[in-house]
């Protein structure tokens, strides 16, 4: 309906179909959105000129006639008024706008309408509800099979139901090692150790896999394996990346909640709604904080952000863009961003529906403050301690307040005191000069303080800025002088300038949280060196100053530490959006109220009037009818376990993704997940327990032939390790994992500029997740392996197979030392044999025991190593080898 | 769905669903097995490719002046700025990065020579690249959108300023492979500042196609010579003993291999180790910068404390770009003279001028320059006006970039600024347009140039870029 007005209005000129006007919203709009609205549109209307409406452009065009046309004489530069100023259009718009005047200069009463769209929305809209994932989860009954041993839980149905349509037959189980390895790997990231190893060999019970799950399950590892998946969908890292790229210092605290959250198994929904609205959530005591949920929106927090883009409602804009994509793809697998600019190409999304989320990004707080033109902008930081955070801000402003105190007192000292003393330098170094002359030792106190600290002079002085009086003749030196007092009062004076501008803006940084400018530096050397540090122009603190002086180092020694603080978010003023027209803020169209997407919550809603909105878009995904929270989150966890979704396009469920392999087993999941209560160690078990994830990874050779692609799951995805594994499960071969759960390991210091200091990772014994990742220098060995740049909420890892891989595990100063750590290891027990040395080495690299052939290769490489390398540590070099050689197998590296 | 040539120079294993949509679009279910067989040798992502048509580059050397020369004081000369030195400014300014301590006009502060047949004027600042005039083609109308160093950097490199996007250098090898299997296929040498590795990232690109840096703007060179590229020195065995070590794991692989029906990805893995080997051995000789002959040398002003650093980058650009790496770039900075610029941009044109010109006399001198593309410049230029009475703030609005060497018109000055020195006015070249021009001279056309990712089609010219025919020779 909201379109049809464009194509009914006809006026004079403009009497034109549809198929014309799309000419103007197509090539000539953006080209006046882009160079002309800023100053003749709506809100700015230069030379009275208003480009967004009719009666304004009839003001500049003269349809059929470009040579009559003031627009179009403006953007050839062939007048005196030139447009737009900013430089010649390409010569391709400029072609443009004379062929859309030549054709009668076709535009809708409004010019900055709706887009008409040649496959309207509204069309779209209803077929949008149709789409299979947007209709609500189904209840399927697990299906009936004929291979009724193989199932040993209601999945299994589903996808051996469609395994017996083509007539595969599933794999058989996987050996009891390979699962271990498997299933430990998978929910902790690192190998079965020798007593998990013994254990479960010899427990024959028909449980014993699903008491391994349950162990793996309560093990504190499980939380940064499975939480380590969450934050690639959070796109989580250490810094801003973009310009500035400066750390987020508090950013571990939003990674150890989601640890924890995995740990405890802590509801979906409740996760989900405490990242989108944690702080909006009950406080934890009356009057104080939800603390676990301001940490949580670290979620929103902690994007790519820039800093110092000088457009700052660009900047705001671009932030909320990033919440609103990484909000959609994670939760909901949609990309409702593409709808920023135009609505979505090929989802029933509207540009008014991303705007009404934007309305509630927007309403939300990321800025502490927008930086002055030329600096860089500062993030809110969420305080975790209120009351404690409001007494350290106190003693901080009283801090500060003491330091301008003592710096205005010093001020007024200066004046009263140089005002005196500066006009009488000249003579005073007449007088000195006489003094060192004659050999006369001065009698006026000024006159001697001046000698001694010139006697004084290094080299470097002399050679410089004394130099002059150090030349000086008796003919000379009063000329000299008075030289060196014009030279000191014209520093002097620029000097007390610029202190005195410092002032008033150390005094609004203190106001507005921003940086401190550093006190001012005096340039001139001769100004400095005469005025500072012992020379004779320098003032000694009044008792005023002296007092000041001493109450604000009292102050700085006592002020506590910045009590703990976190990235987060908070509800700011509500805003009332509009659509920005093709996204150009310059360029407003209609109000977007805040409310959820139109194909999935209807045309109907009641917008949200208190507040950002984010509680009640909380709400809304969690609710039991929404058709993709579940559904998305469940394949996520299907996608990590298996290495490929039931939907292999996570975070795009729209048009342009995949279908879904197997929807009923997807719903079937989705339903079990909801019922359970949101229990994401329920939805582990549920899986694992299954045959599907027991089964072997060897395709049986029909399976090969029809599923190439695995779509049916007729066998276990054989999957190279992510980087954390691989360097974990390194680190735990060498037997010198750190495992302390949690905590930042960036510098501390909060002086240190931009902590960006580099740990050296190739001695730190922590696990990989802990490792701070500045999004502009990602660690080396972590892009190596498929890291993924933590811009966006990640697809899933790539598990590229590149040469410097290969580099790593055979050159790599870490692989070397950790394999003397395993080697040492296996050295050191006396008691074993070297047969039962490699014996060991296997089982605990590659969770399985050599073959007798493997036994003798191993020895007789250690025996001729050893002999090739002759040297007195040969032995335990070649055994270090030999450790080396069973990390950087293909067998280490892939899970089967 | 278009099928075009491009996007079936596909990776391994992401878009394998990409794949099959385009087959079950078009290509029918035998074509699919066909496909599908294919994809069981995975494919060299890094092999070379033929490109869109005839290229005039097969190479590109990108010198990149962080911070932001000015363009008023080097290749734009101004004479209004001479009258009206000192001068209010007398037009609007546009959105800048400080707009604090504003001063008046302020004129080139070096004179302009006129060099070669061409009499194409350049500044005192750069007496040898000077003397390269006649092989210079000059845009002084180039255009970008961020005022700031990491959103202009940001576009220079990957066309857009927001978000973070796969680098030109990565399209590039996207498109036209590498033609040596032993070297990474783009290089980046000393990368530093503002943009990180955004700068050299491939993005959503497959990872091989990332660009390899060479240590990093804070290291020393002797530094960087030792290990050139991340572990591409051994810290364990070295030499015969290694490759006994290597065999052994081979023989492994192998077993495992077997054990597995030969899952190509296994396969494929094996010959990544066969290919580093090599690549160690093979790659560090590209380092030895030390081997050239000290008349080289001096040519790059490594005999001078002074020109050494960059003289040292622009060599190894030489030695990488002969030995077929698709993309060098070389980076120097810091020209962001706020303030001080009379003082501190003749120190810094000092330690690249003799460089630049020494490369491209040796890139002449060796046959490399008509197939090798060079680029000069910073991520914007800086304003007429003064800042902080003795310093000139960012201006993306109308600066000087040139191009040398492979297919662009020698001794040739293109596109104009205003008056003053701000805007571009004519043949204004957008990054965008940089861009597709640089592509086309690589043989590749930037509107067929696409990835699909997230459910669309990327360019490196997101959806704009005109090439400029004018500077094509």
């Amino acid at each position: 309906m909201r379109f049809s007005f464009v194509l009914f209005f006809a006026g004079p000129l403009f009497a034109q179909p549809g198929e014309q006007l799309e000419i103007f919203e197509k090539k000539v709009r953006p080209i006046l959105a882009n160079n002309c609205y800023a100053c003749h549109g709506q809100k700015v209307q230069m030379a009275g000129l208003d480009f967004s409406s009719t009666e304004g452009l009839a003001k500049v065009v003269s349809p059929g006639d470009p040579g009559e046309s003031k627009l179009y004489k403006a953007v050839v530069y062939a007048d005196k008024i030139k447009m737009p100023p900013a430089g010649r259009l390409p010569d391709r718009d400029i072609a443009d706008l004379k062929a859309w005047i030549e054709s009668g200069a076709a535009s809708p009463k409004n010019t900055t309408a709706v887009v008409v769209s040649a496959n309207p929305m509204t069309a779209r809209l209803a077929e949008g509800k149709k789409y299979w994932a947007f209709q609500p989860v189904q209840s399927y009954a697990p299906p009936k099979v004929k291979n009724e041993h193989w199932v040993t839980s209601p999945i299994d149905r589903f996808i051996l139901a469609k395994l017996e349509e083509k007539a595969i037959r599933p794999p058989a189980a996987a050996a009891k090692l390979t699962l271990l390895r498997r299933a430990t790997f998978d929910l902790t990231g690192l190998p079965p150790g020798l007593k998990e190893i013994e254990e479960f060999l010899a427990d024959g019970s028909k449980d014993a896999f699903a008491k391994v799950v349950d162990r793996l399950l309560a093990s504190p590892q499980y939380g940064e394996r499975w939480g380590r998946h969450w934050l690639d969908v959070a796109r989580f890292a250490d810094s801003t990346g973009m310009d500035e790229d400066h750390v987020f210092p508090n950013a571990w605290r939003y990674r150890d909640y989601v640890v924890k959250a995995f740990n405890e198994d802590l509801p979906f929904d409740r996760f989900l709604t405490e990242q989108i609205a944690g702080d909006l959530l009950p406080p934890d005591s009356p009057g104080g904080i939800n603390q676990r949920g301001v940490v949580a929106t670290g979620f929103l927090a902690l994007g790519p952000r820039p800093l110092a883009q000088q457009d700052r409602v660009q900047a705001i804009y671009d932030v909320v863009d990033e919440e609103i994509d990484t909000t959609t793809k994670t939760f909901m697998g949609l990309t409702v961003a593409c709808a920023r600019c135009h609505d979505h190409k090929f989802d029933p999304i509207l540009t008014k529906d991303y705007y009404s989320l934007a309305g509630i990004f927007a309403s939300t707080v990321i800025y502490r403050n927008l930086g002055k033109p030329g600096a860089v902008s500062f993030l809110y930081d969420a305080p975790l301690d209120t009351a404690a955070f409001a007494r350290y801000q106190a003693s901080r402003w009283r801090m500060y307040g003491k330091q301008l105190e003592m710096e205005e007192a010093l001020g007024e000292d200066w004046v009263r005191e140089y005002a005196l003393l500066r006009p009488k330098m000249a003579k005073i170094l007449v007088e000195a000069w006489k003094a060192e002359h004659t050999h006369v030792e001065a009698q006026d106190a000024q006159v001697a303080k001046w000698v001694k600290w010139l006697r004084a002079a290094d080299d470097k002085a002399r050679q410089g800025y004394l130099e002059q009086w150090f030349g000086a003749t008796e003919a000379t030196i009063e000329e000299v002088a008075r030289e060196y007092q014009a030279r000191y009062i014209k520093a002097a004076v620029q000097f007390d300038q610029s202190l005195e501008s410092w002032r008033r803006r150390y005094a609004s940084d203190v106001l507005q949280e921003r940086d401190l400018s550093p006190r001012p530096t005096a340039s001139d050397p001769f100004f400095a060196a005469a005025t500072f540090k012992g020379g004779p122009m320098e003032l000694a603190d009044s008792p005023r100053v002296a007092l000041a002086r001493q109450e604000w180092e009292a102050m700085k020694e006592s002020l506590p530490p910045e009590p703990p603080m976190a990235s987060g978010v908070l509800d700011g003023v509500s805003i009332d959006q509009r659509v920005f027209l093709r996204g150009n803020h310059f360029n407003l169209g209609e109000p977007a109220p805040k409310q959820f997407p139109t194909v999935l919550a209807g045309e109907s809603q009641h917008p949200v009037s208190r507040g950002s909105g984010r509680l009640e878009l909380a709400k809304w995904l969690v609710s039991s009818n929404h058709p993709l929270t579940a559904r998305v989150f469940v394949n996520r966890m299907w996608q990590w376990h298996f290495g490929e979704g039931l939907v292999r396009t996570p975070n795009n469920w729209g048009k342009m993704g995949e279908k879904p392999t197997n929807p009923e087993l997807l719903d079937f999941l989705a339903k079990t997940f909801v019922d359970s209560g949101w229990s994401i160690k329920a939805m582990h078990r549920t899986i694992m327990l299954s045959s599907v994830y027991q089964m072997s990874s060897h395709a049986s050779p029909e399976a090969r032939d029809a599923d190439p692609p695995n779509f049916l799951w007729s066998r276990f995805n054989r999957m190279r390790m992510s980087v954390e594994q691989i360097r974990d499960g390194i680190l735990a071969l060498s037997g010198n994992l750190d495992l302390t759960v949690g905590g930042s390991l960036l510098p501390t210091d909060p002086q240190v500029k931009g902590r960006r200091q580099q740990l050296d990772l190739d001695d730190l014994k922590r696990r990989t997740m802990y490792i701070p990742v500045r999004r502009g220098n990602i660690p080396v060995l972590l892009t190596t392996f498929d890291y993924g740049d933590a811009t966006t909420a990640s697809e899933g890892r790539s598990r590229t197979n590149v040469a410097p891989q290969a580099l790593f595990m055979i050159n790599s100063r870490f692989v070397v030392e950790r394999s003397k750590e395993f080697a040492k290891r296996l050295l050191d027990d006396a008691a074993l044999s070297d047969t039962q040395r490699i014996e060991r080495a296997y089982l605990l690299a590659l969770t399985r025991r050599p073959e007798p052939d493997e036994v003798d290769s191993a020895l007789t490489y250690i025996g001729n190593l050893e002999k090739q390398l002759g040297k007195s540590d040969a032995h335990r070099t070649a055994w270090q080898s030999l450790c080396q050689v069973l990390i950087a197998t293909n067998e280490f590296l892939y899970l089967n | 769905m278009p099928v075009n040539n491009t996007t079936l120079h596909r990776p391994r294993l992401l878009p394998r669903r990409t794949l099959l949509r385009q087959s079950a679009a078009g290509v029918g279910i035998l074509g699919l097995r066909a496909l599908m067989a294919a994809e069981s040798a995975p494919a060299n992502l890094l092999a070379p490719k033929a490109p869109h048509f005839a290229p005039k580059a097969k190479r590109i050397i990108f010198l990149l002046m962080g911070g932001g020369p000015s363009s008023i004081d080097t290749f734009d000369p101004k004479p209004r700025l001479e009258r009206d030195n000192g001068k209010p400014v007398p037009f609007r300014r546009g959105l800048t990065f400080g707009e604090t301590s504003v001063g008046g006009l302020m004129k080139p502060l070096w004179p302009y020579k006129r060099y070669g047949r061409s009499g194409l004027p350049v500044s005192d600042l750069f007496p040898s690249v000077g003397s390269c005039a006649d092989d210079l083609c000059v845009i002084r109308s180039m255009v970008g959108d961020g005022v700031d160093h990491g959103a202009a950097m940001l576009q220079l490199h990957t066309g857009v300023f927001q978000f973070k996007r796969p680098s030109m250098g990565s399209w590039t090898l996207y498109g036209l492979g590498s033609e040596n299997q032993d070297l990474p296929g783009f290089i980046t040498i000393k990368p530093s500042g503002h943009g990180g590795q955004n700068k050299w990232s491939s993005s959503f690109l497959p990872g091989d196609y990332q660009g390899t840096p060479i240590g990093n703007g804070n290291m020393k060179v002797e530094e960087i010579e030792k290990e050139p590229m991340p572990y591409l020195i051994s810290k364990g065995l070295v030499s015969e003993p290694q490759r006994y070590e290597l065999d052994m794991l081979q023989k492994m692989n192998r077993r495992n291999a077997e054990l597995n029906n030969h899952d190509p990805e296994l396969e494929a893995r094996i010959n990544a180790f066969e290919l580093a080997f090599r690549m160690q051995i093979k790659a560090p000789a590209a380092f030895e910068v030390e081997k050239e002959s000290n008349e080289t040398k001096k040519l790059y002003g490594l005999d001078n404390e002074v020109t050494r650093d960059f003289g040292w980058q622009c060599l190894l650009a030489r030695r990488l770009s002969e030995r077929g790496v698709r993309f060098v770039q070389c980076s120097h900075s810091y020209w962001d003279q706020h303030s001080q610029i009379a003082k501190i941009h003749p120190e810094l044109a000092l330690q690249v001028d003799k460089p630049i010109a020494g490369l491209l006399k040796d890139l002449k001198a060796r046959g490399l320059f008509e197939d090798t593309l060079v680029i000069w410049t910073g991520e914007f230029g800086r304003t007429p006006w003064a800042q902080n009475s003795d310093g000139r703030d960012h201006n993306p609005y109308g600066y000087t970039m040139w191009m040398a060497g492979a297919g662009v018109k020698p001794g040739f000055v293109y596109g104009a600024t205003d008056e003053f020195g701000y805007h571009a006015v004519e043949n204004r070249m957008h990054i965008h347009d940089m861009h597709a021009t640089v592509l086309h001279l690589m043989g590749l056309d930037h509107e067929k140039l696409t990835y699909r990712y997230a459910g669309r089609d990327f360019r490196l010219t997101d959806v704009a870029g005109t090439v400029a025919t004018g500077i094509i020779a």
